[in-house]
Protein backbone atom coordinates (compact mmCIF):
# COMPACT_ATOMS: atom_id res chain seq x y z
CA UNK A 1 0.00 0.00 0.00
CA UNK A 2 1.53 3.56 -0.28
CA UNK A 3 3.12 4.58 2.49
CA UNK A 4 4.17 8.07 2.39
CA UNK A 5 4.15 10.56 -0.80
CA UNK A 6 6.66 13.34 -1.41
CA UNK A 7 6.88 15.76 -4.34
CA UNK A 8 10.11 16.96 -6.46
CA UNK A 9 8.12 19.81 -8.58
CA UNK A 10 5.08 21.29 -9.75
CA UNK A 11 4.75 17.22 -12.03
CA UNK A 12 7.00 14.83 -10.17
CA UNK A 13 6.47 12.85 -7.19
CA UNK A 14 7.59 9.83 -5.50
CA UNK A 15 5.44 7.07 -3.82
CA UNK A 16 6.81 4.95 -1.27
CA UNK A 17 5.26 1.62 -1.37
CA UNK A 18 5.21 -0.62 1.96
CA UNK A 19 4.35 -4.04 1.79
CA UNK A 20 1.40 -5.32 3.39
CA UNK A 21 3.04 -8.10 4.46
CA UNK A 22 6.49 -8.61 5.22
CA UNK A 23 7.60 -10.73 2.49
CA UNK A 24 11.29 -11.39 1.14
CA UNK A 25 11.73 -8.96 -1.94
CA UNK A 26 15.25 -9.08 -3.82
CA UNK A 27 16.19 -6.37 -6.41
CA UNK A 28 19.41 -5.59 -8.30
CA UNK A 29 19.82 -1.83 -8.36
CA UNK A 30 17.92 -0.46 -11.60
CA UNK A 31 15.07 -3.21 -11.76
CA UNK A 32 11.56 -2.09 -11.70
CA UNK A 33 8.59 -2.88 -10.57
CA UNK A 34 5.19 -4.00 -12.85
CA UNK A 35 1.99 -1.65 -11.47
CA UNK A 36 -1.23 -3.00 -12.38
CA UNK A 37 -3.03 -0.12 -12.98
CA UNK A 38 -7.13 -0.49 -13.40
CA UNK A 39 -7.99 1.72 -16.64
CA UNK A 40 -12.01 1.45 -17.05
CA UNK A 41 -12.46 -2.97 -17.73
CA UNK A 42 -9.19 -3.80 -18.18
CA UNK A 43 -5.73 -3.83 -16.35
CA UNK A 44 -2.45 -2.61 -17.54
CA UNK A 45 0.87 -3.11 -16.63
CA UNK A 46 3.57 -0.25 -16.70
CA UNK A 47 7.15 -0.84 -15.01
CA UNK A 48 8.26 1.93 -12.89
CA UNK A 49 12.21 1.86 -11.73
CA UNK A 50 13.17 1.34 -8.02
CA UNK A 51 14.52 4.97 -6.89
CA UNK A 52 15.39 3.42 -3.31
CA UNK A 53 14.50 -0.01 -1.58
CA UNK A 54 14.61 -0.14 2.59
CA UNK A 55 13.39 -2.47 4.90
CA UNK A 56 10.83 -3.42 2.48
CA UNK A 57 9.72 -0.02 1.69
CA UNK A 58 10.12 0.61 -2.58
CA UNK A 59 10.18 3.92 -3.75
CA UNK A 60 9.07 4.79 -7.50
CA UNK A 61 9.61 8.14 -9.04
CA UNK A 62 7.89 9.32 -12.21
CA UNK A 63 5.99 12.88 -13.51
CA UNK A 64 2.80 13.45 -15.45
CA UNK A 65 3.14 13.42 -19.46
CA UNK A 66 0.56 13.79 -21.62
CA UNK A 67 -2.62 11.93 -22.44
CA UNK A 68 -0.82 9.73 -19.84
CA UNK A 69 -3.97 7.62 -17.90
CA UNK A 70 -1.17 5.04 -16.30
CA UNK A 71 0.33 7.35 -14.23
CA UNK A 72 -2.80 9.77 -13.79
CA UNK A 73 -4.40 6.87 -11.92
CA UNK A 74 -0.55 7.28 -9.58
CA UNK A 75 -1.41 10.60 -8.82
CA UNK A 76 -4.41 9.79 -7.58
CA UNK A 77 -3.30 7.55 -5.13
CA UNK A 78 -3.11 8.38 -1.41
CA UNK A 79 -1.42 7.30 1.54
CA UNK A 80 -3.35 4.13 2.36
CA UNK A 81 -4.70 2.89 -0.91
CA UNK A 82 -3.53 -0.13 -2.17
CA UNK A 83 -1.29 -1.06 -4.99
CA UNK A 84 -1.05 -4.34 -7.16
CA UNK A 85 2.31 -4.63 -8.39
CA UNK A 86 4.83 -8.01 -9.73
CA UNK A 87 8.24 -8.46 -9.61
CA UNK A 88 11.23 -6.92 -9.36
CA UNK A 89 11.95 -7.70 -13.17
CA UNK A 90 14.32 -6.04 -15.43
CA UNK A 91 17.86 -6.38 -16.66
CA UNK A 92 18.88 -2.99 -17.05
CA UNK A 93 21.01 -3.22 -13.18
CA UNK A 94 24.55 -3.01 -12.14
CA UNK A 95 25.40 -5.90 -9.13
CA UNK A 96 28.60 -5.51 -8.78
CA UNK A 97 31.04 -2.50 -8.12
CA UNK A 98 32.23 -2.16 -11.21
CA UNK A 99 36.22 -2.18 -11.94
CA UNK A 100 36.64 -0.19 -14.55
CA UNK A 101 35.48 3.75 -15.14
CA UNK A 102 32.00 4.11 -14.98
CA UNK A 103 29.70 6.95 -16.61
CA UNK A 104 25.93 7.25 -15.95
CA UNK A 105 23.99 9.26 -17.92
CA UNK A 106 20.44 9.71 -16.81
CA UNK A 107 17.50 12.77 -17.88
CA UNK A 108 14.74 13.93 -15.35
CA UNK A 109 13.24 10.77 -13.97
CA UNK A 110 15.15 8.54 -15.48
CA UNK A 111 18.14 9.13 -12.74
CA UNK A 112 15.48 6.65 -10.82
CA UNK A 113 17.48 3.25 -12.09
CA UNK A 114 20.68 5.17 -12.05
CA UNK A 115 20.53 5.92 -7.72
CA UNK A 116 20.29 2.26 -6.34
CA UNK A 117 23.45 1.73 -9.04
CA UNK A 118 24.97 4.80 -7.54
CA UNK A 119 24.96 3.86 -4.01
CA UNK A 120 26.14 -0.26 -5.00
CA UNK A 121 28.79 1.39 -7.40
CA UNK A 122 30.19 3.28 -4.49
CA UNK A 123 30.15 0.16 -1.86
CA UNK A 124 33.55 -0.82 -2.55
CA UNK A 125 34.97 0.08 -5.76
CA UNK A 126 38.02 1.93 -6.61
CA UNK A 127 37.08 2.48 -9.90
CA UNK A 128 36.13 6.01 -10.99
CA UNK A 129 32.36 6.90 -11.22
CA UNK A 130 30.72 9.90 -12.83
CA UNK A 131 26.75 11.12 -12.98
CA UNK A 132 26.27 13.12 -16.07
CA UNK A 133 22.61 14.09 -15.30
CA UNK A 134 20.67 16.28 -17.51
CA UNK A 135 16.96 18.49 -17.01
CA UNK A 136 14.71 21.14 -18.68
CA UNK A 137 15.01 23.22 -15.82
CA UNK A 138 16.48 23.58 -12.25
CA UNK A 139 13.17 22.05 -10.55
CA UNK A 140 13.75 19.20 -12.28
CA UNK A 141 17.22 18.05 -11.28
CA UNK A 142 16.44 15.54 -8.79
CA UNK A 143 17.78 14.32 -5.68
CA UNK A 144 20.29 16.75 -6.02
CA UNK A 145 21.02 16.97 -2.12
CA UNK A 146 21.42 12.84 -2.07
CA UNK A 147 23.73 13.29 -4.77
CA UNK A 148 25.78 15.95 -3.20
CA UNK A 149 25.78 13.49 -0.28
CA UNK A 150 27.56 10.54 -2.24
CA UNK A 151 30.19 13.15 -3.70
CA UNK A 152 31.39 14.06 -0.29
CA UNK A 153 31.56 10.94 0.84
CA UNK A 154 33.38 8.91 -1.95
CA UNK A 155 35.94 10.68 -3.94
CA UNK A 156 35.65 8.16 -6.81
CA UNK A 157 32.46 9.73 -7.50
CA UNK A 158 31.93 12.86 -9.02
CA UNK A 159 28.81 14.22 -10.88
CA UNK A 160 27.41 17.30 -12.82
CA UNK A 161 24.15 18.67 -13.64
CA UNK A 162 23.24 20.12 -17.23
CA UNK A 163 19.89 22.22 -17.57
CA UNK A 164 19.02 21.51 -20.92
CA UNK A 165 15.94 23.16 -21.94
CA UNK A 166 13.84 21.34 -25.06
CA UNK A 167 15.81 18.64 -26.61
CA UNK A 168 17.85 16.99 -23.80
CA UNK A 169 18.97 13.84 -25.27
CA UNK A 170 20.29 15.26 -27.66
CA UNK A 171 22.01 17.40 -25.38
CA UNK A 172 23.25 15.00 -23.75
CA UNK A 173 24.84 12.87 -26.58
CA UNK A 174 27.11 16.02 -27.49
CA UNK A 175 28.21 16.38 -24.36
CA UNK A 176 29.19 12.36 -23.97
CA UNK A 177 30.94 12.63 -28.06
CA UNK A 178 32.84 15.50 -26.49
CA UNK A 179 33.86 14.13 -23.35
CA UNK A 180 34.55 10.47 -23.25
CA UNK A 181 35.01 10.14 -27.65
CA UNK A 182 36.21 12.90 -29.15
CA UNK A 183 38.55 13.71 -25.96
CA UNK A 184 40.62 10.36 -25.87
CA UNK A 185 41.16 7.27 -27.35
CA UNK A 186 40.40 5.11 -24.25
CA UNK A 187 37.84 3.01 -24.74
CA UNK A 188 37.83 1.15 -21.50
CA UNK A 189 34.86 3.08 -20.04
CA UNK A 190 31.44 1.00 -19.52
CA UNK A 191 28.50 3.15 -19.79
CA UNK A 192 24.91 3.09 -18.22
CA UNK A 193 22.35 5.26 -20.12
CA UNK A 194 19.05 5.70 -18.81
CA UNK A 195 15.88 8.19 -20.29
CA UNK A 196 12.67 8.60 -22.53
CA UNK A 197 12.82 7.93 -26.58
CA UNK A 198 15.07 7.43 -29.60
CA UNK A 199 17.71 9.35 -27.84
CA UNK A 200 18.73 6.88 -25.60
CA UNK A 201 19.85 4.62 -28.96
CA UNK A 202 21.20 7.42 -30.78
CA UNK A 203 23.72 7.62 -27.41
CA UNK A 204 24.44 3.54 -27.74
CA UNK A 205 25.13 3.42 -31.48
CA UNK A 206 27.42 6.74 -31.09
CA UNK A 207 29.24 4.77 -28.21
CA UNK A 208 29.70 1.75 -29.98
CA UNK A 209 30.62 2.64 -33.49
CA UNK A 210 33.48 4.87 -31.49
CA UNK A 211 34.96 1.64 -30.11
CA UNK A 212 33.27 1.02 -27.09
CA UNK A 213 32.86 -2.78 -26.32
CA UNK A 214 28.80 -3.58 -26.97
CA UNK A 215 28.76 -5.17 -23.79
CA UNK A 216 29.93 -2.56 -21.83
CA UNK A 217 27.30 0.03 -23.35
CA UNK A 218 24.43 -0.81 -21.14
CA UNK A 219 21.45 1.46 -21.52
CA UNK A 220 17.16 1.64 -21.08
CA UNK A 221 15.23 3.17 -23.13
CA UNK A 222 11.61 4.42 -21.69
CA UNK B 1 -4.92 -15.94 -43.20
CA UNK B 2 -1.82 -16.28 -40.66
CA UNK B 3 -1.50 -19.71 -38.05
CA UNK B 4 0.27 -18.96 -35.04
CA UNK B 5 0.74 -22.06 -32.98
CA UNK B 6 1.62 -21.71 -29.10
CA UNK B 7 2.40 -24.72 -26.68
CA UNK B 8 3.21 -24.13 -23.05
CA UNK B 9 6.43 -25.72 -21.39
CA UNK B 10 4.06 -26.01 -18.71
CA UNK B 11 1.48 -28.12 -19.85
CA UNK B 12 -1.15 -26.25 -20.33
CA UNK B 13 -3.26 -27.15 -23.47
CA UNK B 14 -1.75 -26.02 -26.81
CA UNK B 15 -3.72 -23.09 -28.48
CA UNK B 16 -3.61 -22.10 -32.31
CA UNK B 17 -4.71 -18.60 -33.49
CA UNK B 18 -5.88 -17.50 -36.82
CA UNK B 19 -5.71 -13.84 -37.67
CA UNK B 20 -4.85 -11.48 -40.72
CA UNK B 21 -1.72 -9.56 -40.09
CA UNK B 22 -3.53 -5.87 -41.79
CA UNK B 23 -5.73 -6.02 -39.12
CA UNK B 24 -3.10 -5.38 -36.04
CA UNK B 25 -2.95 -3.94 -33.68
CA UNK B 26 -5.32 -5.85 -31.56
CA UNK B 27 -4.43 -5.60 -27.99
CA UNK B 28 -2.64 -2.40 -26.86
CA UNK B 29 0.59 -3.60 -25.50
CA UNK B 30 3.56 -4.78 -27.66
CA UNK B 31 4.54 -3.99 -31.26
CA UNK B 32 1.42 -4.33 -33.52
CA UNK B 33 1.23 -7.19 -35.16
CA UNK B 34 3.92 -8.75 -32.47
CA UNK B 35 3.71 -12.17 -31.26
CA UNK B 36 2.48 -10.57 -27.51
CA UNK B 37 -0.10 -8.14 -29.54
CA UNK B 38 -1.70 -11.31 -31.25
CA UNK B 39 -1.91 -13.43 -28.39
CA UNK B 40 -3.06 -10.62 -25.90
CA UNK B 41 -5.71 -9.93 -28.37
CA UNK B 42 -7.12 -13.67 -28.62
CA UNK B 43 -6.97 -13.41 -24.62
CA UNK B 44 -4.29 -15.64 -24.19
CA UNK B 45 -1.99 -14.73 -21.36
CA UNK B 46 2.03 -13.80 -22.35
CA UNK B 47 3.28 -12.26 -19.85
CA UNK B 48 4.96 -8.85 -20.29
CA UNK B 49 6.33 -7.08 -17.30
CA UNK B 50 7.58 -3.65 -18.88
CA UNK B 51 4.28 -3.18 -20.87
CA UNK B 52 5.30 -4.71 -23.93
CA UNK B 53 8.14 -2.42 -24.55
CA UNK B 54 11.60 -4.04 -24.88
CA UNK B 55 12.79 -3.27 -21.32
CA UNK B 56 12.70 -6.71 -19.66
CA UNK B 57 12.65 -10.46 -20.98
CA UNK B 58 9.67 -11.98 -19.60
CA UNK B 59 7.93 -12.19 -23.00
CA UNK B 60 10.57 -14.48 -24.18
CA UNK B 61 9.46 -17.40 -26.62
CA UNK B 62 10.91 -19.81 -28.66
CA UNK B 63 10.09 -20.31 -32.54
CA UNK B 64 10.18 -23.48 -33.53
CA UNK B 65 8.39 -22.91 -37.24
CA UNK B 66 7.99 -20.10 -39.07
CA UNK B 67 11.41 -17.98 -38.06
CA UNK B 68 11.81 -16.39 -41.41
CA UNK B 69 8.21 -14.56 -41.32
CA UNK B 70 8.75 -12.71 -38.47
CA UNK B 71 10.18 -9.28 -38.43
CA UNK B 72 13.94 -9.42 -38.19
CA UNK B 73 15.57 -8.81 -34.54
CA UNK B 74 16.78 -4.75 -33.70
CA UNK B 75 19.80 -4.64 -31.76
CA UNK B 76 17.65 -3.42 -28.63
CA UNK B 77 15.83 -6.59 -28.72
CA UNK B 78 19.21 -8.73 -29.09
CA UNK B 79 20.70 -7.07 -26.50
CA UNK B 80 17.72 -8.19 -23.94
CA UNK B 81 17.69 -11.66 -25.48
CA UNK B 82 21.34 -11.61 -24.10
CA UNK B 83 20.43 -11.93 -20.81
CA UNK B 84 17.47 -13.97 -21.06
CA UNK B 85 17.54 -17.42 -18.74
CA UNK B 86 16.87 -19.96 -21.76
CA UNK B 87 18.38 -18.31 -24.42
CA UNK B 88 18.07 -20.37 -27.54
CA UNK B 89 19.31 -19.74 -31.29
CA UNK B 90 15.59 -19.23 -32.48
CA UNK B 91 14.71 -17.31 -28.89
CA UNK B 92 12.83 -14.09 -29.77
CA UNK B 93 10.51 -11.56 -27.46
CA UNK B 94 6.88 -11.88 -27.90
CA UNK B 95 6.49 -7.75 -27.69
CA UNK B 96 8.89 -7.54 -30.89
CA UNK B 97 8.86 -10.30 -33.04
CA UNK B 98 6.01 -8.86 -36.21
CA UNK B 99 4.37 -11.52 -38.21
CA UNK B 100 4.92 -9.75 -41.69
CA UNK B 101 3.40 -12.22 -43.91
CA UNK B 102 -0.50 -12.56 -44.50
CA UNK B 103 0.09 -16.62 -44.72
CA UNK B 104 2.65 -16.88 -42.36
CA UNK B 105 2.42 -20.38 -40.26
CA UNK B 106 4.44 -19.98 -36.90
CA UNK B 107 4.90 -22.49 -34.28
CA UNK B 108 6.03 -20.67 -30.77
CA UNK B 109 6.89 -22.37 -27.21
CA UNK B 110 6.02 -20.47 -24.28
CA UNK B 111 9.52 -21.80 -21.74
CA UNK B 112 8.50 -22.89 -18.83
CA UNK B 113 11.31 -20.46 -17.13
CA UNK B 114 9.26 -17.22 -18.63
CA UNK B 115 6.25 -18.62 -16.71
CA UNK B 116 7.82 -19.55 -13.44
CA UNK B 117 9.85 -16.16 -13.34
CA UNK B 118 6.73 -14.20 -13.83
CA UNK B 119 4.44 -16.18 -10.94
CA UNK B 120 7.52 -16.75 -8.57
CA UNK B 121 7.67 -12.56 -8.49
CA UNK B 122 4.03 -11.88 -7.96
CA UNK B 123 3.42 -9.46 -4.94
CA UNK B 124 1.13 -7.31 -3.48
CA UNK B 125 1.47 -4.36 -1.31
Amino acid sequence: MVDRIVDHNDDTRSIFLRMRERMPLRSLPGQFISILIPLGDETRRRAYSIASMDSGVIEICFNQVPNGRGVGWLFERAPGDAVEFMGPFGNFTLDAPPQVETIFVAEGTAIAPILPMLHRAREASHAPIFLLYAASDRAHILYGIELEALAARDANFRFETMIAGGNILARLRDEVEYRWIAADTNRARQFYVCGVGKGVIAIRDMLRTSGYERRAVHYEQW
Amino acid sequence: MAKLHIKFENGDPDRVIEFNPADAPFHHDGRPGSILDILLGNKIHLEHACGGNCACTTCHVVVKEGMSKLSEAEESEEDMLDKAPGLTPTSRLGCQAVVTEPDAEITIVVPRFTINLASENRDET
